[in-house]
């Protein structure tokens, strides 16, 4: 952060990632459909448990990675079945809740300027800081993982994939 | 009421019809019932709510999650109107309920639980306890006049021990013999605290089952009646439904079977019952009157 001739701060403004080439992907395994799968479809047909949503290629997890969908009000919508065993939640019982019951930021590892919060507001409205920041297990320290926030949809909602960052 | 088979729901959510069942056993929902060949039915209504919130959900559990929601709205009328004594908004509640699910789960997923959050706010007591519950009685009681003739060929009698119309245990109690009513029995529900002349009642029904239901009756009123019945029709296998204490009648059988709160799990219980004891055949009502030794020679 900086201030300008007229001794106000600037701050980094979300960029508009709408060029970006979209990647599908199943909300509860991660995969990608099968190309004949039917279009009309939004249920995944491998796992049959998630819903097909859309993120930037760049964000998009893969199969493996244990990843959060979240709405505009901090409320998770998704849960990939690695993101289940992770938390040692049921995506059935984090529906609903609010992200920071689960995770919350890292701070002093926090690369990023902005909060875990505004973060995924920012991306919740379909404009992606393309950050990474360092979040833990709510109720557990010393255990960090690296989060991805991006966009996803529809509806527009942010991506939180996590990475372990020991 | 409109029903769709596993096939038909699958094809109208765009999934198989193993991602449905998947679905119930993960989420509970979409939650079908039975055919009589134990195929599963599911409610258009349901389903359609489901279809509406899958394509503005983003997880199948958060469709789920607001495709009950929409369900539960009727709740929310049912106990707004009976708070407010309106007793025509509270027909038209149910009226919007069983435009979404059959009638034996509107019963249990909306008037029962809207009862019990009723008294449990008001108090037994109240006004609107008294309104409500009289309310629910008249509507349940209009429900089974509707119910078509029996056709199942099992006769069951129902021994009433709740206090009245305002025991909380009533309304349970009816729809228990509605939801019975409507799986094709044929019923006589009787107060436990009339014993005299109960002969001729049983020599009409010919029971193949006896239900005692409700708490409030004293459990020595209770073993009179059970015993005035075992005099006049035999041992009948005998269940318990909302009645949890009966140490004279438990030491008389081999075993009462205690039936589950849920009107409609108590009533398949007392079906299986019935059928696990081979009466389930006896021949259809114009020739109960005739005695079984005739029959049986």
């Amino acid at each position: 952060m900086s201030m300008d001739a007229h001794g106000q701060s600037l701050r980094v403004l979300p960029q508009d990632r709408s060029d970006q080439p979209l990647k599908t992907f199943c909300g509860h395994c991660g995969r990608t459909p099968a190309p004949d799968a039917d279009p009309a479809s939004r249920v995944c047909g491998k796992c049959g448990l998630g819903l097909l949503l859309q993120a930037p290629a760049d964000a998009a997890p893969d199969p493996s990675d244990p990843f959060l969908v979240v709405d505009g009000a901090l409320n998770i919508c998704a849960l990939s079945r690695h993101a289940e065993k992770l938390l040692d939640v049921s995506e059935t019982e984090a529906v609903n809740r609010h992200v920071a019951e689960f995770l919350v930021p890292a701070d002093a590892e926090s690369a990023a300027g902005e909060s875990l919060a505004t973060l995924l507001a920012w991306a919740a409205r379909g404009e992606s800081p393309s950050a990474q920041v360092v979040i833990r297990p709510s109720n557990t320290f010393g255990v960090r993982y690296w989060a991805r926030i991006g966009p996803c949809g529809p509806p527009s909602a942010a991506l939180l994939v996590l990475a372990d960052a020991r | 009421m409109r029903y769709l088979k596993t096939s038909e729901a699958a094809a109208l959510l765009n999934v198989s019809p193993n991602t449905l069942r998947a679905w119930e056993r993960r989420f509970g929902y979409p939650k079908p019932q039975r055919s009589p060949g134990k195929h599963r039915l599911y409610t258009h209504g349901e389903i359609a709510a489901l279809k509406d919130a899958l394509q503005e959900g983003l997880s199948i559990s958060s469709a789920v999650s607001r495709a009950r929601e929409g369900l539960s709205a009727d709740s929310d009328t049912l106990i707004g109107a009976l708070s407010s004594f309106d007793h025509v908004r509270a027909d038209s509640a149910m009226e919007a309920a069983l435009a979404l699910r059959s009638l034996e789960r509107s019963v249990e997923e909306i008037l029962l639980p809207s009862l019990a959050d009723l008294e449990e706010k008001f108090g037994p007591d109240s006004a609107r306890w008294a309104f409500s519950a009289r309310w629910a009685s008249d509507w349940l009681k209009r429900a089974q006049r509707l119910t078509p003739p029996p056709v199942r060929h099992v006769s069951l009698l129902i021994g009433d021990a709740s206090r009245d119309e305002l025991d909380s245990d009533a309304p349970a109690i009816r729809a228990l013999e509605l939801l019975c009513a409507r799986a094709g029995a044929r019923l006589l529900c009787l107060s436990v605290r009339g014993v005299s002349g109960l002969n001729d009642a049983l020599a009409i029904v010919e029971p193949d089952a006896v239900v005692l239901a409700g708490a409030h009756a004293r459990d020595d009123e209770v073993a009179r009646w059970a015993y005035a019945v075992r005099s006049a029709a035999g041992a009948l296998p005998v269940c318990l439904y909302r009645r949890e204490v009966l140490r004279p009648l438990r030491s008389r059988t081999t075993g009462a079977a205690h039936l589950s709160s849920a009107p409609s799990e108590a009533q398949s219980q007392i079906l299986e019952l019935v059928e696990a004891q081979g009466v389930s055949m006896r021949e259809s009502a114009p020739t109960r009157l005739v005695p079984r030794e005739t029959r049986a020679g």
